[in-house]
C-alpha cells in the first residue's frame, strides 16, 4: 500500500516521569519498555521523517527533559528542518537548560499543569510541582518561546475551567489545551473517578465560549469528549495517516496506545528505516483506509471524516479492535459508553484513584 | 433535555430572566472594543472608524422597523411602532436619530458627506447589519420584535458612554453627544413596550425559545459589528511562533506553527508580506486595492483573510 504523507512525528523519548498522574496515557506496562534509541538514532529518525514530509516533531514521553542528551536531540530535530516542540511537565530542567534548548533550535513549549490550584494540582501529579510549573511558564515567556498550556479535564477540576483560563491568561499563554481525559493507559482503570457529568461539561463549554468571545488570547482548544458526543472522534486524523508515533523502544506506531492491541506487528527504527516501518509494518496497515471496516462503519457517510473512530478504544471496551468505536451512537456496543455515562450521573462512591506506577487491583 | 421539559412554557418572570441574562452575557457592552472605548483607550482614528461604520447600522434601523410595521395586523401595534421611524428619521430632515448621528460624525472630525455616502463602511459591518435586516425580512413579527430587545440594555450603555466621552474624549464637542442623550430615554421606553409584547405573545415554550434565539442572534450581530471595526484598526504582524517555509513536498508556501501548518496561496503571501506591525488592516486593504483596482470584493477578502489568520495564530494582533 502507498503510505500517506505524515505531517507530524511524536517522539516519545522516554517513559520515565517524576509525576504520577492518574490519567497518564503511557501504557500500564511502561516500565518494561526499554529506551532503545540514543541521540544519534533519534537524529537519524528526524532526518527520515522530514524526508517523508513531516513538518513537526513533538518531543514527549514520559518526561522528555529527564534525558541527559536532550540538547543533542533538539539540535538534530531542528537541523532536520522540523518545527521542534517540547512537551513537558516543567519540573525537571535545571536553570539555564531551557535557554540552551532554545539555542539548539527549540521552537515552542507545551507545559502540562494539573489544576488551577496548587493543592489540587499537586494531588493529581502525586508530587509538589505547581509552583515550579508556574516558574517554568515564566521562564518560557522570558525566553520569548511560544507557550501552550495543557490541562487534562475530569470531574474533579471541570468546575474550575474559568479559573484555569484566568491562570493561562496570567501566564500569558498563546494556546490553552483543555483536554478532556481520554480513557486509555492509566485513565481507563480510573474512569469511574474521572468521568464527568454532562452538566459539568456543558457549564465548562459555556465558560470556554464566553472566554473566546471576550479575549483574543489565549487560543482555547476544547472539544466535547467522545463519550458525550454522538459520533466518535477522528482519532489521530486516521490510523497511520498523518502522525507517526515512535515509542522509546523505537517501535513505529500510529498512536500512543496502539502497542497494547494484541496481534499487531509494529517495526522499530532501531532495525529498519522509518519509511519502511511507516509504509510496510503489518500493524500500520491493519487499519489504514476503510477496507477493514465492518457495518455500520462500512456504509456510513461519515467514515471518511471520523475514520471509524479509535481502534484502541474499540479494543479496550469490546475486546475487538476492528469493531465500531463504542463512542459512536450507532455502534453495536454503544451501551458500554452509555452505561459509563449513566454511572457518572449517579455519582456513586468510587474507589480511590490509582496513580501511575501503582499496582492495579484485580 | 427531556421531552417533558421542552413542552413546558416558562413563566413570564422566568422568560424575562432568560432574556435579560442573554443581554448580561452577550450584549456588546462586554465587547473588548466597547470596554476600551469606555476606558478611554481608543485613539481618534478608532473613534472615527467606529462612528463612520456604526452609521451604517443606524441607516438599517428604520428599514428594519418598516419591515416590522408591514408585518403587524394590529393598528395599536403600528401606532406604537411607527414612533420609532419618527425617532430615527425625524419629522423633518434636520432632526431625528440619523441626523444626530451625523452631528456626532462631524463632532469627531468626519465629513458628513463621506459618512452619508456609506463608501467607507467595512465589509464585515455591512454583512452584520444586512444580516439583521434579512433576519427581520424572513422571520415573523414576534421574533423580529424579540430581536429588537437589545434596546433593553441600550439605556445603561448610553449613560456609560456619555460619561466616558465627557471624561476621556474631551476633543469631541459635547453637542455631538445628543444622540446618546436622546437614546437614554427612547431605548428603555421602546424596550419596555417591546418586552411586554414578547412576554404576552410568546406563551408556548417553542415560541419563547425562538424569541431567546432571536435576541441572542441580534446580540451576535452587534458583536460582529464591533469585531469588524476593531479588526480594521489592528496592526497585524507575523506571530513569533510562526515560521514561513516552502513545503519540501510540493513547494507551496507554508506557515508552520505549534501543532499546525497553514498553506498560503499567492494572494495570501502578498497580504502577509504587508503585515509589518505598522500598517492597519484597513491600510493593507487600501494598499492592495491600489495594486489590484480590478479585483472584486477585494476589501472583504483581505479582512476575511486577516481574521482567519489571526484565528489560526499566524498573526499576532496588537491593537
Amino acid at each position: 500500500m502507498q503510505a500517506p504523507r505524515p505531517y507530524n512525528l511524536v517522539a516519545e523519548l522516554t517513559y520515565r516521569c517524576p509525576l504520577r498522574c492518574a490519567y497518564c496515557s503511557n501504557p500500564l506496562g511502561y516500565r518494561e519498555v526499554p529506551e532503545a534509541l540514543d541521540a544519534s538514532a533519534w537524529c537519524r529518525t528526524f532526518q527520515q521523517a522530514a524526508a517523508l514530509g513531516a513538518l513537526h516533531v513533538g518531543l514527549t514521553g514520559g518526561e522528555p527533559t529527564v534525558r541527559a542528551d536532550l540538547d543533542e536531540i533538539v539540535g538534530g530535530a531542528a537541523g532536520a528542518g522540523l518545527y521542534t516542540h517540547l512537551v513537558t511537565a516543567g519540573t525537571t530542567l535545571e536553570a539555564g537548560a531551557l535557554a540552551a534548548l532554545r539555542d539548539a533550535g527549540l521552537r515552542s513549549v507545551q507545559l502540562s499543569i494539573q489544576d488551577s490550584r496548587a493543592a489540587e494540582s499537586d494531588a493529581m501529579a502525586g508530587v509538589q510541582a505547581f509552583e515550579r510549573k508556574l516558574a517554568f511558564a515564566e521562564e518560557v515567556r522570558a525566553l520569548e518561546l511560544p507557550l501552550t498550556l495543557n490541562f487534562v479535564l475530569h470531574r474533579h477540576n471541570l468546575e474550575r475551567v474559568s479559573e484555569i483560563i484566568d491562570l493561562a491568561r496570567r501566564l500569558d499563554a498563546d494556546r490553552l489545551e483543555l483536554a478532556n481525559a481520554q480513557y486509555y493507559g492509566w485513565a481507563l482503570p480510573n474512569r469511574a473517578q474521572l468521568l464527568p457529568t454532562r452538566t459539568q461539561l456543558e457549564a465548562a463549554a459555556r465558560a470556554v465560549s464566553r472566554a473566546r468571545r471576550e479575549h483574543e488570547r489565549p487560543e482555547i482548544l476544547f472539544v466535547l469528549p467522545d463519550y458525550f458526543a454522538d459520533r466518535p472522534k477522528p482519532c489521530m486524523g486516521g490510523w497511520g495517516r498523518r502522525t507517526i508515533v515512535v515509542a522509546p523502544d523505537g517501535r513505529v506506531l500510529p498512536c500512543h496506545a496502539a502497542a497494547q492491541i494484541p496481534g499487531l506487528e509494529f517495526w522499530s527504527v532501531a532495525e529498519r528505516t522509518l519509511a519502511e516501518c511507516w509504509a510496510d509494518a503489518p500493524g500500520l496497515n491493519a487499519f489504514r483506509g476503510s477496507g477493514w471496516m465492518r457495518e455500520p462503519c462500512r456504509s456510513c457517510p461519515e467514515r471518511d471524516r471520523d475514520f471509524g473512530g479509535c481502534r484502541c478504544q474499540a479494543f479496550l471496551l469490546t475486546g475487538d479492535a476492528a469493531s465500531t468505536d463504542p463512542a459512536c451512537q450507532l455502534a453495536p456496543r454503544h451501551d458500554v459508553v452509555r452505561e459509563a455515562r449513566a454511572a457518572a450521573e449517579r455519582s456513586e462512591p468510587t474507589p480511590r484513584l490509582v496513580y501511575r506506577g501503582e499496582t492495579l487491583q484485580g | 433535555m427531556s421531552g417533558d421539559e421542552a413542552a413546558r412554557a416558562w413563566s413570564p418572570a422566568e422568560f424575562e430572566k432568560r432574556l435579560r441574562r442573554i443581554g448580561e452575557e452577550r450584549y456588546h457592552h462586554r465587547h473588548p472594543f466597547n470596554l476600551r472605548m469606555h476606558a478611554g483607550d481608543l485613539g481618534r482614528d478608532e473613534i472615527r472608524t467606529w462612528v463612520c461604520n456604526r452609521y451604517y447600522y443606524q441607516t438599517r434601523i428604520p428599514i428594519k422597523d418598516s419591515l416590522i410595521l408591514a408585518k403587524a395586523r394590529d393598528p395599536g401595534f403600528r401606532r406604537e411602532w411607527v414612533q420609532r421611524l419618527h425617532d430615527h428619521d425625524g419629522a423633518s430632515a434636520s432632526e431625528g436619530g440619523l441626523e444626530l448621528w451625523l452631528a456626532l460624525a462631524e463632532a469627531v472630525g468626519l465629513e458628513r458627506a463621506a459618512v452619508e455616502s456609506l463608501e467607507h463602511v467595512l465589509p464585515g459591518v455591512r454583512e452584520a447589519c444586512d444580516d439583521y435586516v434579512r433576519f427581520v425580512e424572513s422571520h415573523d413579527l414576534l421574533e423580529s420584535v424579540a430581536a429588537s430587545l437589545t434596546e433593553l440594555f441600550a439605556g445603561d450603555i448610553m449613560v456609560e458612554r456619555i460619561a466616558a466621552f465627557e471624561k476621556h474624549y474631551a476633543w469631541v464637542d459635547s453637542a455631538g453627544l445628543r444622540y446618546f442623550r436622546k437614546r437614554t430615554q427612547q431605548a428603555p421606553r421602546d424596550a419596555t413596550w417591546g418586552l411586554d409584547f414578547v412576554l404576552r405573545e410568546a406563551r408556548a415554550r417553542q415560541d419563547q425559545e425562538l424569541c431567546t434565539a432571536a435576541l441572542q442572534g441580534k446580540c451576535e450581530i452587534l458583536w460582529r459589528l464591533l469585531d469588524a471595526v476593531e479588526a480594521a484598526q489592528r496592526r497585524p504582524l507575523l506571530a513569533r511562533s510562526a515560521q514561513l517555509r516552502i513545503d519540501p513536498v510540493g513547494d507551496q508556501t507554508l506557515v508552520v506553527l505549534p501543532e499546525r501548518a497553514v498553506k498560503l496561496n499567492e494572494s495570501g503571501r502578498e497580504i502577509l508580506a504587508l503585515c509589518d506591525g505598522e500598517r492597519t488592516a484597513a491600510t493593507i486593504a487600501l494598499e492592495l486595492r491600489r495594486r489590484h483596482p480590478e479585483v472584486e470584493q477585494l476589501e472583504s477578502d483581505v479582512h476575511e483573510f486577516l481574521t482567519q489568520m489571526r484565528r489560526l495564530g499566524v498573526l499576532a494582533s496588537p491593537t
